[in-house]
C-alpha cells in the first residue's frame, strides 16, 4: 500500500533493546501465544481423531502424549493457551472500560502474569503425573 | 460520510463474541475433566458424542475458526505490507483454519454414522 511512507520513516525493531511496560509485554505475549495456537490446530486435530477413531488410536494418543518432545511442547501450548485466556479476559474488560487507567492497567498486566504462572504450575502438574 | 468507516467494526465484534464463547466452553471443559475421574477410550467417545457436547464442541470449532481468523488476519495485516504475498497468505491460512474444521466436522459426523 504505502511504501513511500514506509522509506522515509525511521524503523527501530530491536525487540531487545525496546523497553515495553508490563502491559506491552502481556500484549506482546497475547499476540505470540495467539500466533503459537494458530499453528498447533492441525496437531490437536490430528490427535482428537487419532483418539476417537478406535481403542488402538486412543492407546497411541496416550503414547505419544508421554513422549518427552511431546511433554515440552504441550506445556508450552497449554501456557500459550493460558496467557491467552487471561491476557484476553483482561482486553475484553479493558473493553468494557475497566482498567483503563494507567495504574490499574499495570496492576491488571501483574494480575495477569501471577495467574497464568499458577495455572502454569498446575499445568505442569496435570501434564507429568 | 460512506458506512465504511464501520468496517472494521465486524472483526472487531465477531473476535470478542467468539471469545466469550470460548471462554465459556473452555470452563466447560476444565469442569468436564476435573470431575472426569479415569478416561478410558469408551469414556472419551460417549462424552464427545454426547448431543449435547457434539453440538458445544461444533459451536466451539465455529467460534475458533473465526477467532482466529481475525486475529491472524490482524498480524498480517500489521507486518505484511506486500498485496500479493498479503493474498496468498490469507489463502494459506484460511486453508489451515477451514480444513481443520472440516476435518474436526468429518470426526463429529462419526457419532451419527457409527
Amino acid at each position: 500500500m504505502n511504501n513511500n511512507s514506509n522509506k522515509s520513516r525511521p524503523v527501530f525493531l530491536n525487540l531487545f533493546k525496546i523497553h515495553l511496560p508490563i502491559p506491552g509485554i502481556v500484549s506482546l505475549a497475547h499476540r505470540a501465544s495467539g500466533v503459537l495456537l494458530f499453528f498447533s490446530i492441525p496437531f490437536a486435530v490430528y490427535l482428537l481423531d487419532l483418539s476417537i477413531v478406535s481403542p488402538q488410536g486412543f492407546q497411541r494418543v496416550q503414547h505419544v502424549l508421554h513422549q518427552p518432545m511431546v511433554v515440552i511442547a504441550l506445556i508450552f501450548i497449554l501456557w500459550a493457551f493460558a496467557h491467552h485466556f487471561f491476557a484476553g479476559l483482561r482486553f475484553l474488560m479493558i473493553d468494557a472500560d475497566i482498567g483503563v487507567e494507567t495504574i490499574r492497567s499495570r496492576q491488571g498486566a501483574w494480575l495477569v502474569i501471577i495467574t497464568e504462572i499458577i495455572v502454569l504450575l498446575l499445568i505442569i502438574y496435570g501434564v507429568v503425573r | 460520510m460512506s458506512l465504511y468507516v464501520l468496517e472494521g467494526l465486524r472483526p472487531w465484534v465477531i473476535q470478542r463474541v467468539s471469545a466469550v464463547y470460548i471462554i465459556l466452553f473452555t470452563l466447560y471443559v476444565v469442569y468436564s475433566l476435573t470431575t472426569a475421574g479415569n478416561i478410558d477410550f469408551e469414556t472419551w467417545r460417549g462424552w464427545l458424542f454426547a448431543p449435547l457436547n457434539t453440538t458445544l464442541v461444533g459451536l466451539f470449532v465455529i467460534a475458533l475458526l473465526f477467532h482466529a481468523w481475525v486475529g491472524m488476519r490482524d498480524v498480517v495485516l500489521d507486518y505484511v505490507h506486500n498485496i500479493m504475498l498479503r493474498i496468498f497468505v490469507f489463502g494459506v491460512l484460511i486453508g489451515i483454519l477451514l480444513g481443520s474444521g472440516l476435518w474436526v466436522f468429518r470426526i463429529l459426523l462419526l457419532s451419527v454414522v457409527s
